[in-house]
């Protein structure tokens, strides 16, 4: 979670707050998932549409199921209920304060979410998430409080013009993230990791804001067309999630909630191709976005971002084979607001901000699976922005654990997992997540010693949907 | 909405009247969407009055290919099938009594709610599809795969797979179209066929293909993809 997109007026605590609210955030959007009620309504298998049965990443005619509006199938009970329970162990916690690190090799569990989902007529369907998550916050006491919230949302019309010479799906889509609305698994919304731990020590951001930055926190309509399964293009703007359209930020406070200024284009072009037991795609997809500085005064100048993407997926599907890949990168320029500037919110006028993705996968007849991941986020350096630089004491000005010394978004490294899937609506899984820098080095990256790697987390977890 | 006017963008008033003003009017539309059905494009196969053609199109087509001609070895190619197999498949698919894993975890959903008319028009609509070339497989002991197809294992009890379904291929009534049909497929049912009991409408096959060696098996299944569309 990048902070540029946070309140202004936080001053010199935003570091400590924007911390504690990339970590809320990141609990909020665990759980990618998958919806058993999609599988009763056309009453096949969960792999038809998941690649190896791995939610939430969609094959060729999982992703025909969702331009179709989800309308595929015949109407039924439009519910379903999904729960994570999970093991956290950070690698190296002695020494530090331990709110670093809650639940910190216990198992716990990490919230659960209802869908309305599934198909509404012949031309309207919809996926609608809302999740509860009983650690989103502690009280004055230390003690955890549940919340629940919206989460992804995307309501579609759409039709097909289908006959042997053509093969037109055109829609629109109403929703609530910016490519949420997306059918490769390469765009953020339903990247790659599919499920998180909440207690991860979070790094100082987490991307671009395209990155999940406007998750539930924007409302946004768009129009799609793909063509002979061939070109998609799609065009949307989005707007903030309030007024008449907070149903799809719920349970976001108003100062929590990122405050867009008029309407803000998303974009997005691909390219795909199947042959034979493959399919193969490129595309491109950006956000232009005008942020108000301060989310409780949505007034005067903004910031502004300007994200573009590339990003490519490759699917080889003959059971009981399934192998994908998919990578993405996105280059962000901010060009603050002058007041985050005179404010000394952050160091310099514009700064930049990149996220590289890719993960590859393999599962094995629906059943077992393993993955691979390497992650990078990097930009310029801004002490202001991510609380870097020391004291007059030679003190570092951030805290320890969470904090930046170089003032610098650097955090990279791998994830591996491996799971297994005993019935098709039940994943067990362990992560492992290695990081070779974090908030900008690799050692002493917070100025009181601590290491990249000592960030280093297992995560065992039972996801199960029903 | 009295916060979103308090904003001073063209593009952002625009969004609003799009979004927000029309919302009420949206939610009408979608009520009364929700009783109106797209008969002419519908994808819902549990509506007995969606035509089984516009359910070749709409559905059957996102695997199967709109021609009848999969792209992927996963989907058995259509195009050109005998029409009262394809007809004994589908009623076999949703009464449940073919059940391999391509059958239940791909077909036996979609077919549940057909009705025989609808089945008749699907079988119809890829009988009727002209059939592509299909890239030969492997193209390994190809000298064997013909043997098996045009003659049969005569040492192994194994009879010609031309004599059931065509000097070509073509397939005919209950005996399906080899021709084209992805070696992966064939192959995969070969073996179900050997192995299980999980396609009972097909249980002649479980003689024929009971003396097969896995290699004459994937030897037979590149040879009959490779067979020229006639």
């Amino acid at each position: 979670m990048s902070v540029g997109w946070t309140g202004s007026s936080l001053g010199g605590r935003a570091r400590w707050l924007i911390a504690c609210f990339a970590l809320a955030l990141l609990v909020a959007s665990q759980a990618a998932t998958a919806v058993p009620v999609f599988n009763r309504q056309t009453g096949q298998n969960c792999m038809a549409c998941h690649v190896g049965g791995q939610f939430p990443e969609l094959t060729a005619y999982g992703r025909l199921f969702k331009l179709t509006g989800y309308t595929l199938g015949s109407r039924t009970i439009p519910l379903s209920v999904m729960g994570v329970e999970g093991y956290t162990r950070t690698e190296h916690t002695a020494g530090a304060d331990t709110s670093n690190f809650p639940k910190n090799g216990a198992a716990a569990f990490q919230g659960a979410s209802v869908f309305v989902a599934g198909k509404v007529t012949d031309n309207v369907g919809l996926f609608a998430q809302v999740t509860y998550d009983n650690y989103a916050q502690q009280n004055d006491q230390g003690e955890w409080v549940g919340h629940t919230s919206a989460d992804n949302m995307d309501l579609r019309y759409a039709d097909r013009l289908i006959d042997a010479r053509r093969d037109l799906i055109f829609g629109v889509t109403l929703n609530n993230n910016p490519s949420v609305q997306d059918v490769w698994n390469s765009t953020p919304a339903w990247a790659y990791p599919y499920v998180q731990s909440s207690f991860q020590v979070a790094p100082s951001t987490s991307g671009p804001l395209l990155a999940g930055g406007l998750a539930q926190q924007a409302a946004g309509a768009g129009a799609y067309v793909f063509w002979n399964r061939t070109l998609y293009a799609e065009l949307s703007l989005y707007r903030t999630a309030n007024g008449i359209w907070s149903f799809m930020s719920h349970g976001i406070s108003n100062g929590d909630q990122t405050k867009l200024r008029g309407a803000n284009p998303y974009w997005r072009v691909a390219l795909s191709h199947e042959f034979g037991a493959h399919s193969v795609m490129a595309g491109a997809f950006g956000l232009d976005a005008d942020v108000y500085p301060d989310n409780q005064d949505p007034t005067g100048p903004t910031s502004r971002y300007r994200d573009i993407g590339v990003d490519a997926q490759y699917q080889y599907i003959l059971d009981p084979h399934a192998v994908s890949v998919a990578a993405s990168y996105i280059h962000e320029k901010t060009s603050w607001a002058p007041s985050l500037v005179e404010a000394g919110s952050v160091s310099n006028a514009s700064d930049t901000l990149s996220q590289a993705r890719i993960k590859g996968s393999y599962v094995f007849d629906a059943r077992y699976g393993a993955s691979l991941a390497w992650f990078r986020t990097s930009g310029s350096t801004d002490q202001a922005l991510y609380g870097g630089g020391v004291d007059e004491n030679g003190e570092p000005l951030g805290p320890p654990v969470i904090g930046n010394l170089a003032g610098n978004p650097r955090t990279d490294g791998f994830v591996a997992e491996v799971f297994w899937l005993p019935l098709q609506w039940v994943r067990v899984g362990a992560q492992y997540w290695i990081y070779n820098h974090f908030n900008g080095a690799s050692s002493n990256y917070d100025g009181f010693g601590r290491n990249s790697h000592d960030n280093n987390t297992l995560f065992l977890y039972v996801w199960g949907a029903y | 909405m009295s916060e979103y006017h308090e904003q001073r963008v063209p593009g952002g008033r625009i969004l609003a009247m799009a979004l927000g003003r029309n919302v009420g009017v949206l939610a009408l539309a979608g009520c009364a969407l929700a009783g109106c059905a797209n008969l002419e494009r519908s994808r819902d196969v549990g509506n007995p009055s969606v035509a089984g053609k516009t359910l070749a199109l709409q559905v059957c087509s996102n695997c199967h290919g709109v021609d009848g001609n999969s792209v992927s070895p996963n989907f058995p190619r259509l195009a050109a099938q005998p029409q009262p197999y394809l007809v004994t498949q589908l009623k076999s698919f949703r009464g449940h009594d073919r059940r391999d894993p391509a059958g239940f975890e791909y077909m036996w959903g979609l077919s549940r709610k057909l009705t025989d008319a609808q089945i008749d028009d699907i079988a119809t609509y890829f009988h009727d599809a002209t059939p592509r070339p299909n890239p030969a497989g492997s193209g390994r002991n190809a000298d064997v795969g013909k043997a098996v197809f045009e003659h049969g294992l005569p040492d192994q009890h194994v009879p010609a797979c031309a004599s059931c379904h065509g000097d070509h291929g073509q397939g005919h009534d209950q005996f399906p179209r080899l021709a084209g049909q992805h070696a992966d497929y064939v192959r995969k049912q070969l073996f179900v066929f050997q192995r299980t009991d999980e396609r009972p409408e097909g249980a002649v096959m479980k003689v024929v293909a009971h003396e097969l060696a896995p290699a004459q098996i994937t030897a037979v299944a590149d040879y009959v993809q490779g067979l020229a569309s006639r």
